[in-house]
């Protein structure tokens, strides 16, 4: 099926997108009896049905499923557009996967589906998971010892994160991948004792990352390109007002990817186009910002030319690939056309800002201005690249980023299913009162502009 | 439909895998063929990456009941796969599987170097809709099916879109094994029939009750379409000039078995949920 029929689907009203999606009446059909509704109406879990899973199959688009505290071990698929799932207590509704089930909850295919206010836990892949939809909000929500990821939203655009907290993952505790634009924002949330903070494959274009905290991970924030997904490269995302540092922990679950970039803040694997401003990064023991290659060596495709950059995800998908035959061993995923502006880094153990690859770097177009720093790799690096007027011209090669650091063996990753029980979290306001908020309005606006560099924690 | 993209002047001039049979020609936008692994996001597609469990000569499909009848064989997911193994007994054992709930069974012929088995890294089944056909018309398969991908007597090379070789997760394919380079090891790639009799779960030569669309469409003599299963197995293989063969015989003999042990609950939501709503429930990643 072409995947512009999908789009097209999921653009659709309510019950026409279920026509389309080929269910019978498993997705919001109404069955008569307590407990169903239909209108915007409440679904109590348990008064009305024992498990989420049982509610969500009774649900209807635009219903609020309300689920009390307990322990819920359970894998919910959600295919019913437009519900709002909240838990009435943030850290008394845990789904608990016992290391045995994979999702705490899926979201698949269906459209403006919001869960807020619950805990997922002990999970082999994802605490909360939305694949090919649009419109998703997650608010308030407390993941922790994920075998993948905390929060993972692919293939989907129109998107909010915020308010959450993810920890004890492998890979990363926030990520969204594979969507240009993603049109989505992450704001306000904590991420830390992953292996990445943040991770985003092939994502961006309106794709925000505002106003939270990662720290403790191995790797604070980390956009990346590759080809075993599609919509390659990751491309504009915007970076800004965050507090991240202390991304040096020997102990947190990671991937063989993390271990390779561990002691390092904001790193832009192969990514292009990123806006990187007023972040406030310390304590590295590698660098607080890292403009860094990714060479690929099973890829599947090649580099695709700057001319594309603004081709949507959508079209994307329908391109060929190129002959296999002609594909590198190593395709070399480089940093372009960031901008890295007015952030305060101190604390670096190798520099503040580097940026470094395989083949000369000093043609990349990225650009560096007005950052707070003491150090550079290579050195004078906004004077050699700025991001108003002309280069100095002088030597890329002085003080050059050292990229054999990244290859010294790391401390080995901790166990996912041991990593750190966290504190209790803040609940949403009014989670027994509020209506019904389907994700349909999402994401909020932000006035990135109006953001300022963040102060230190008090307590660090 | 645009044309080949250009190489960015940035991207290192590697080196081609000159000498490698290409059987497969350029890369296409669509999946035109069920060994095509890569890259994925086109169709939809539940996967599960299961490690290797055990070795044995054992084939609880094609001499049920007999230990030690059978060519050797490498195991993976389910951890009790022997001769006398019953679709009882897989939803009863352990699996190798990350995906806890999938207890089925995936075998093959055990890959030999100069005779002494080459232990596999690891398998990765991906469950996608044959080509062509319509995601919303597959159903889950039938617990306890049997099932066999390629031919262990074939005396002449099978269809590149029944069995193919390939180096990593990339997208190329061959008839036989190509000298794959460091970072991108040996793996081989086996498509299963996607279309069921819709009544019984073995036939006596095994595959009769199971057969493969055409066209987007099941023969009327098998009307059900099930997942197509691409079972992928990787090697610790790189470079040339490794003196191979399979315990079937020579490396035409390729081929695998699945016996579904899944638990019916999961697998048919893995199929309403991802394959009906046309969605990637998950990838396989080369990023280490």
């Amino acid at each position: 099926m072409p995947p512009t029929r999908r789009l097209f689907a999921v653009l659709l009203a309510g019950s026409l997108a279920l026509a389309a999606c080929g269910g019978d009446d498993d997705d919001g059909g109404s069955a008569e009896g307590e407990g169903d509704s239909g209108d915007g109406g409440t679904i109590n879990v348990p008064d009305d049905h024992d498990t989420i899973q049982a509610a969500v199959d009774a649900a209807e688009p635009g219903d609020l499923i309300l689920i009390q505290p307990g322990t819920y071990e359970e894998s919910v698929s959600v295919t019913t557009d437009e519900l709002t799932i909240r838990g009435a207590d943030r850290n008394e509704v845990v789904l608990d996967g016992g290391f045995e089930l994979d999702n705490g909850i899926r979201v698949t295919g269906a459209g403006g589906v919001a869960i807020e206010n619950m805990t997922a836990r002990n999970y082999t892949k994802n605490g909360f998971f939305w694949t090919g939809v649009e419109g998703y909000r997650a608010s308030y929500l407390t993941t922790y010892r994920t075998g993948d990821y905390g929060i993972y939203a692919f293939d989907s655009v129109e998107g909010l994160i915020e308010h959450t907290y993810t920890s004890g993952s492998p890979d990363a505790g926030v990520y969204i991948g594979q969507c240009y634009p993603c049109d989505a924002v992450i704001d306000d949330v904590v991420s830390e004792h992953n292996g990445l903070g943040y991770s985003g494959t092939n994502s961006g274009g309106n794709l925000l990352i505002v106003n939270s905290t990662f720290r403790f991970n191995r790797s604070g924030i980390v956009p990346n390109s590759g080809s075993y997904e599609l919509c390659y490269p990751e491309r504009e995302t915007t970076i800004v007002g965050n507090l991240v540092y202390s991304n040096n922990q020997a102990d947190s679950p990671a991937i063989d990817v993390a271990l390779l970039v561990m002691g390092t803040g904001i790193v832009p694997a192969g990514g292009v186009g990123n806006v990187i401003e007023r972040n406030r990064i310390y304590d590295h023991d590698l660098n607080g910002i890292a403009l860094l290659p990714f060479p690929e060596e099973d890829a599947n495709d090649v580099v695709p030319p700057a001319s594309d950059d603004d081709q949507p995800c959508s079209e994307a998908k329908g391109e060929p690939t190129a002959d296999p035959a002609t594909i590198p061993d190593t395709v070399l995923w480089n940093p372009r056309d960031n901008r890295v502006i007015g952030n305060v880094i101190e604390d670096s153990g190798l520099a503040d800002i580097g940026i470094g690859s395989l083949v000369d770097v000093s043609g990349l177009g990225n650009c560096f201005a007005d950052n707070d720093i003491s150090s550079t790799a290579p050195t004078d690096l906004e004077a050699l690249a700025p991001c108003d007027g002309q280069g100095s011209g002088g030597d890329w090669t002085a003080g050059a980023l050292d990229l054999s650091k990244f290859l010294a063996e790391k401390p080995p990753s901790g166990d996912y299913k041991t990593s750190p029980v966290p504190d209790d979290q803040e609940n949403m306001p009014d989670a027994e009162d509020a209506p019904a908020r389907p994700a349909t309005d999402v994401p909020r606006d932000i006035d990135v502009d109006a953001i300022e560099v963040p102060d230190r924690p008090s307590d660090a | 439909m645009t044309t080949l993209r250009a190489a960015s002047s940035l991207v290192l001039a590697g080196a081609v895998l000159a000498g490698c049979a290409q059987d497969d020609g350029a890369g296409v936008a669509e999946r035109v063929s069920p060994t095509q692994a890569g890259p994925q996001g086109r169709v939809p597609q539940f996967v599960v990456e299961c490690r290797f469990s055990h070795a044995g000569p054992d084939d609880p499909i094609v001499h049920f009941g007999h230990h030690g009848r059978s060519h050797l064989h490498t195991f993976f997911g389910s951890t009790v796969t022997g001769a006398s193994t019953t679709a009882a007994d897989l939803a009863a054992g352990d699996t190798t599987c990350e995906q806890k709930l999938d207890r089925a069974a995936y075998w093959a012929p055990a890959l030999f170097e100069g005779g002494r088995m080459v232990a596999p890294t690891g398998a990765a089944a991906y469950y996608r809709p044959g080509v062509g056909v319509d995601p919303g018309s597959v159903e889950p398969y039938p617990f306890g099916l049997k099932v066999i991908g390629g031919d262990q007597a074939a005396s002449r090379p099978q269809s590149i879109d029944t069995v193919a070789w390939s180096c990593g997760t990339g997208s190329e394919r061959h008839t036989t094994p190509p000298a794959c380079p460091e970072g991108r090891p040996l793996r081989l790639l086996v498509s299963f029939p996607d279309c069921w009799d819709g009544r019984h779960l073995d036939s006596d030569d095994h595959v009769g009750h199971m057969a493969r669309s055409a066209g987007g469409a099941c023969p009327e003599s098998h009307p059900v379409a099930v997942p197509q299963l691409l079972l992928s197995i990787g090697y610790p293989i790189t470079g040339a000039g490794h003196d191979l063969s399979l315990a079937s015989g020579s490396l035409l003999t390729a081929h695998a078995d699945f016996f579904n042990g899944w638990d019916e609950h999961k697998l048919a939501t893995e199929v309403s949920s991802c394959i009906h709503q046309d969605v990637i429930c998950g990838v396989v990643s080369s990023r280490p």
